[in-house]
C-alpha cells in the first residue's frame, strides 16, 4: 500500500531542539529519530505517515505544560497521542510538529465508590479501569472494541463508543471533570472537581470531549463508574439475509425494548470472523445478531423473552443462548476481533464507520450491497446495529491496479448514502484526517464556522492537531486511507470497531 | 398575548417579539444585531427569576409559537422539535406512541423544550435518565449575529464535530438561541410503582445501591413541620419497567427496609398521595419567594447543615435527589437564607438561586463565584456574542 509523500517539516529536527525538550522530560522520554521515531508517524489509519521533529512522553501535567509552552514558543504545530489506535488518522502527526504522547501518565489516582467515580491520568487503558473496580461489583461503561490497549486519553479526544453505548452512552456521558492543558501551556480544570453533579457555567467538559485533540492536552479525567447490571442475558440469532437481520432490530428498538447492545454481521463478516476465531457461527446464514439486555434478574427475563419473540417473528432461522459465561465471551470476542478478522478473506479493506437512522437499516445495507456489485467490489458489514452505526468493510487487493482508488471511492459513496438518510459520516472513529473531506457535505459552512469559534476559543492560533476535521482545500486533494490491522489486533490482544 | 409585563431577573425588556416561524426569528435577531440592541430568549418563561439581572434588555423573543414538530422518528425513538413546545403538548405526541421525554420540567403545561435545555431543567428522573446533556442529540441555532448554525444531527449516535447540542444544554441563551433540538425518546414503561418509606436509616440509600435495586428515581422529602427542624421525613422510591421486575423489586425493598429499620413498613404510594408528592415537587421548582438548589456530592447529601438553617427561616417544601447529589428547597417571608454560608459550608459544590425577591437581587448573586475554567467561558462568550448581545450579564460571572 502506498503511503502518501511526508511533507517537508517546518521546524528540522535540530539537536538544539531536542535539547529543549529533554530538558523538560527527559533525553529517555524525547524521540527524535530511529525506528522509535517510526512508532509515531501514524495511528490506525495507516494509510499515512508523517514524520514529526520529535516526540515527547511527559509524566506529568507540569511536563505536559512545559511542554505546550515550549511548542507555543517555538511555534509548533502539536498533535497529543495516547495509545495510537485510532482509526481516523486524529494522531497522524504534523511534518515539523510535536508529538506529545501520554503513555506514561498510566495512573489511577483515585477510586470514590461512594460518589461513583475513578479519577485517572489520559495513558490508564479503558479496560484497566473496569479491571480495578470490577472485584467491588463495578464497571466503565464505554467499551470500544479496541478497549483492551486503547487509552483513556484517546476516548476523550474520540469521544469514543462500543457496543454497549446504545444504552450506557458513549465517553462524553461518562467523563464528569477534566484537567487539561491549553496550547498556551495554561493548566485549567473543568466540569465537576469530585462527582458533584452540576458544575457552573458552560459545559467545557462536553466540548473538549470529542475535539479530537484540538483543544489542548488532556491530563486527568475524572469518570462515572456504573454497577454490573446484576444480570445480562445474551442472544444470538441468525437470519436468511440483513433483510430480516435489520427488521428484527427495527421491531426490538421500536417495541420499546433498550438492550444493552445488539450487533450484526453480514454473510461474509460471519465468514471473516469463523475463519479467524474459534466461534461456532453457521456459514450458511445471510446475517447474525449478537445482543445483550440486562437489568435486574426478573427484568432481564422478561426483556429476553420479548426480544426473543421479535427475533423469531422478524425470521430468525435460529435463536439461541450462550450455554455459560465462557461462550458469552467467546461470541463477544468473535464481534470484537471482526475487523481483523477481514484479514482471512481480503488482503486490504476500507473500514467506514457512518451512521443511518436505526430503522433504515435494511434499505440502506441494500444500496450498499448495490454500490459493491456496480463496482466489483466486496462489501462486509460488522456493525452496532442498535444505534445505526454501520461500519462496512470495502474489500480490496491493492497488488491489482487501480482497485485501492475505487475502494476509497466506493467508501466515500457508502458516507454519501449515510447523509442521504439523514445520518452522520462518522458515530465513534472520529473525523480526524480520514473523513474531513465529507464533514463539509454533512454540515453547511455556517456550522463549520460556529464550531470554528469553539475550536479558536481554546486554540486561537490553530496550533493544536491542525488540519484534522475541518475540511481544507490543501488537505482535501489527499485520499482516504486504507485500513491495516493493528499490530495488537493481529495477535488476538485487541479488536476494533 | 402576553398578559403580564415580563421581567427576565427583574429586567422588563423594552419590547416583547413573538416570530411565528424560525425564519422570522432568525431575522429579528439579524436585524437586533445590527442595530446593537440587546436581547433575550424566553420559552414559557418558568424560570425568569434564575440568574442575575441582565445589564439591558432591549428586546424578549418569546420562542411561544414556535411549537412545531419538525420529524418525530418514533421507530427511531427521536423527534425534532421546535423550541416553544411545550412539555404538555410533547407529553401527548410522544404518548400516542407510548413514548415520552423523561426530563421534570417546574411546570408542563408552560415548560418548553428550548427553555428545559437552556436552563439544564432535570428532576427526580435524572436518576435513571440522566439530563438533556445525555438525550439531546441535535440542535439548531440561532447565533446572536443571526447566522443560523446546526450541530449533531438526527441519530442517536455521532462524533462529527464540535458538540454544539451539548453546548447549548445549560448555557442559559448566553450564546445562541434555540430553534429546534432533535432528542431521544424513550419508551413509557409497562408498569410504575412508587413506595414511600419513612425509616431513617442513614444507610438505606446505599443500600439500594449495594443491593441493586435499579430504581427510576429516589427522592427525600421535607415539608415545613411544628419543630421546623428541617430534617427528612422519607423517601420515595419509584420504579418501572415490566410488571414481574417492578414486583420483584418492590419485594426486595421490602426486605431490605425490613431489615435497616425493623417496625417500619414500605407504602405503596396512590395517586392521591402521588398528587401531593408531586405538588411538593412542583412547589420546590416554582413555588417560594425564595428557591434554592443546592448541589453536593452524593455521599454528603445527607450532610445539610445549611439546609436546615434555611428551614429555620421558613422553608414551605424540601426535596432532594440523593443519588444525583443535588437538594431543592423554596422559603417563603421572613429573613434572606444564609446563601453566602451556604456556599461556604465546604460540602456544596454549589448553590444556585432560581428565585429571590427583587429587593435582594442588586446585593445577592445568584450563582456564585465563577468556577475554575471561567476564563475559558468568558473567551467562548466574546467569540460567540462579541459584542454582549445576547442576553447579558444573567449567566454566571457576569457572562
Amino acid at each position: 500500500m502506498s503511503a502518501v509523500a511526508i511533507p517537508p517539516p517546518t521546524i528540522p529536527s535540530s539537536p538544539e531542539l531536542r535539547a529543549r525538550f529533554a530538558a523538560i522530560v527527559g533525553e529517555n522520554n524525547t524521540i527524535t529519530e530511529g525506528t522509535e521515531l517510526r512508532t509515531y508517524e501514524c495511528d490506525g489509519l495507516l494509510g499515512f505517515r508523517v514524520r514529526p521533529a520529535v516526540v515527547v512522553l511527559p509524566a506529568s501535567t507540569a511536563e505536559v505544560a512545559a511542554c505546550m509552552r515550549l511548542g507555543a514558543e517555538l511555534g509548533m504545530p502539536i498533535v497529543p497521542r495516547g495509545a495510537g489506535t485510532g482509526l481516523s488518522g486524529g494522531s497522524l502527526p504534523i511534518g515539523g510538529g510535536l508529538v506529545i504522547g501520554l503513555s506514561r501518565m498510566k495512573t489511577i489516582l483515585a477510586i470514590d465508590y461512594a460518589n461513583r467515580t475513578v479519577r485517572v491520568q489520559p495513558g490508564v487503558i479503558n479496560l484497566d479501569i473496569t479491571r480495578a473496580i470490577a472485584d467491588a461489583g463495578y464497571y466503565y461503561a464505554p467499551d470500544p472494541s479496541s478497549q483492551s490497549v486503547c487509552t483513556i486519553g484517546g476516548n476523550v479526544a474520540e469521544n469514543s463508543g462500543g457496543a454497549h453505548c446504545l444504552k450506557y452512552g458513549f465517553t462524553v456521558n461518562h467523563v464528569l471533570g477534566l484537567t487539561m492543558v491549553l496550547p498556551n501551556g495554561e493548566i485549567v480544570t473543568m466540569g465537576s472537581q469530585t462527582g458533584e453533579a452540576d458544575a457552573l457555567g458552560y459545559d467545557l467538559t462536553a466540548l473538549v470531549v470529542g475535539s479530537e485533540g484540538m483543544t489542548g492536552v488532556v491530563t486527568e479525567v475524572l469518570v462515572r463508574i456504573l454497577r454490573v447490571p446484576e444480570v445480562t442475558r445474551t442472544l444470538f440469532a441468525t437470519f436468511p439475509s440483513t433483510d430480516e437481520a435489520g427488521d428484527a432490530v427495527s421491531r426490538i428498538i421500536g417495541s420499546g425494548i433498550v438492550p444493552a447492545a445488539i450487533e450484526m454481521c453480514d454473510q461474509l463478516a460471519i465468514e471473516a470472523i469463523v475463519k479467524a476465531t474459534h466461534v461456532d457461527w453457521p456459514l450458511d446464514v445471510g446475517a447474525l445478531l449478537l445482543m445483550d439486555v440486562d437489568g435486574s434478574a426478573a427484568e432481564a427475563q422478561s426483556l429476553a423473552e420479548r426480544a426473543e419473540a421479535h427475533l423469531r417473528a422478524a425470521g430468525a432461522i435460529e435463536v439461541r443462548a450462550p450455554r455459560d459465561l465462557a461462550e458469552r465471551q467467546l461470541a463477544w470476542k468473535g464481534r470484537k476481533a471482526a475487523f481483523a478478522a477481514m484479514g482471512r478473506i481480503s488482503p486490504n479493506y476500507h473500514v467506514q464507520d457512518g451512521v443511518i437512522p436505526r430503522k433504515d437499516i435494511a434499505p440502506v445495507l441494500r444500496e450498499i450491497a448495490q454500490l459493491g456489485r456496480e463496482n466489483g467490489l466486496r462489501i462486509a458489514n460488522v456493525f452496532h446495529a442498535g444505534d445505526g452505526n454501520l461500519h462496512p468493510l470495502v474489500l480490496y487487493d491493492a497488488r491489482i491496479a487501480g482497485q485501492e482508488h475505487l475502494a476509497e471511492k466506493v467508501a466515500g459513496e457508502i458516507l454519501r448514502i449515510c447523509l442521504r438518510y439523514g445520518g452522520s459520516v462518522t458515530g465513534e472513529h472520529g473525523v480526524g484526517h480520514d473523513k474531513a473531506c465529507y464533514l463539509g457535505e454533512q454540515f453547511t459552512a455556517d456550522d463549520l464556522a460556529t464550531m470554528a469559534l469553539v475550536r479558536e476559543t481554546f486554540d486561537p492560533e490553530r496550533r493544536c492537531n491542525p488540519d484534522k476535521m475541518f475540511p481544507t482545500p490543501r488537505l482535501c486533494g489527499d485520499k482516504p486511507g486504507a485500513y491495516v490491522a493493528h499490530a495488537t489486533e493481529i495477535s488476538g490482544e485487541a479488536g476494533r470497531g | 398575548m402576553i398578559d403580564a409585563p415580563l421581567r427576565i431577573a427583574g429586567v422588563e425588556p423594552g419590547r416583547v417579539v413573538v416570530p411565528r416561524d424560525r425564519t422570522e426569528l432568525a431575522a429579528a435577531v439579524r436585524d437586533a444585531a445590527a442595530a446593537n440592541a440587546r436581547f433575550a430568549f424566553v420559552g414559557g418563561g418558568t424560570e425568569l427569576a434564575l440568574g442575575n439581572a441582565p445589564r439591558a434588555l432591549d428586546v424578549a423573543f418569546r420562542t411561544t409559537a414556535l411549537d412545531r414538530v419538525v420529524e418525530y422518528a418514533a421507530e427511531d425513538q427521536t423527534i425534532t422539535v421546535e423550541a416553544g413546545i411545550t412539555f404538555a403538548e410533547l407529553d401527548r405526541i410522544l404518548g400516542e406512541h407510548q413514548q415520552m421525554l423523561p426530563i421534570d420540567v417546574p411546570d408542563r403545561a408552560r415548560s418548553t423544550v428550548g427553555g428545559a435545555i437552556a436552563t439544564n431543567a432535570y428532576g427526580a428522573l435524572r436518576h435513571r435518565y440522566g439530563t438533556l446533556k445525555d438525550l439531546i442529540v441535535g440542535v439548531e441555532l440561532v447565533r446572536p449575529d443571526g447566522v443560523v448554525a446546526h450541530g449533531g444531527g438526527k441519530v442517536v449516535k455521532n462524533v462529527a464535530g464540535f458538540d454544539l447540542p451539548k453546548l447549548a444544554v445549560g448555557s442559559l441563551g448566553t450564546l445562541a438561541g434555540i430553534m429546534t433540538a432533535t432528542l431521544r425518546v424513550f419508551p413509557i414503561p409497562e408498569v410504575t410503582r412508587t413506595v414511600r418509606y419513612s425509616g431513617t436509616h442513614p444507610a438505606f440509600v446505599a443500600t439500594l445501591e449495594a443491593r441493586q435495586l435499579d430504581a427510576q428515581s429516589i427522592v427525600w422529602y421535607a415539608e415545613e413541620d411544628a419543630d421546623g427542624d428541617g430534617t427528612y421525613h422519607g423517601t420515595i422510591v419509584t420504579f418501572a419497567g415490566s410488571r414481574v421486575g417492578t414486583d420483584a423489586q418492590i419485594d426486595r425493598l421490602r426486605s431490605i427496609a425490613a431489615e435497616l429499620d425493623p417496625g417500619e413498613e414500605l407504602h405503596d404510594v396512590g395517586t392521591d398521595e402521588l398528587v401531593y408528592y408531586a405538588n411538593l415537587e412542583t412547589m420546590v421548582r416554582s413555588g417560594g419567594d425564595w428557591r434554592l438548589r443546592s448541589v453536593r456530592l452524593p455521599e454528603t447529601i445527607a450532610e445539610t447543615p445549611s439546609f436546615e438553617r434555611a428551614f429555620a427561616t421558613g422553608a414551605i417544601a424540601y426535596v432532594a435527589y440523593p443519588t444525583i447529589g443535588t437538594a431543592l428547597v423554596a422559603i417563603d417571608g421572613g429573613e434572606p437564607p444564609h446563601v453566602e454560608t451556604m456556599r461556604g459550608d465546604g460540602g456544596a459544590s454549589a448553590v444556585v438561586i432560581h428565585a429571590m425577591p427583587e429587593r435582594y437581587r442588586a446585593t445577592t448573586d445568584a450563582w456564585g463565584p465563577p468556577p475554575p475554567a471561567f476564563a475559558v467561558m468568558r473567551e467562548l462568550k466574546a467569540r460567540f456574542d462579541p459584542r454582549g448581545l445576547c442576553n447579558p450579564g444573567r449567566f454566571i460571572g457576569g457572562l
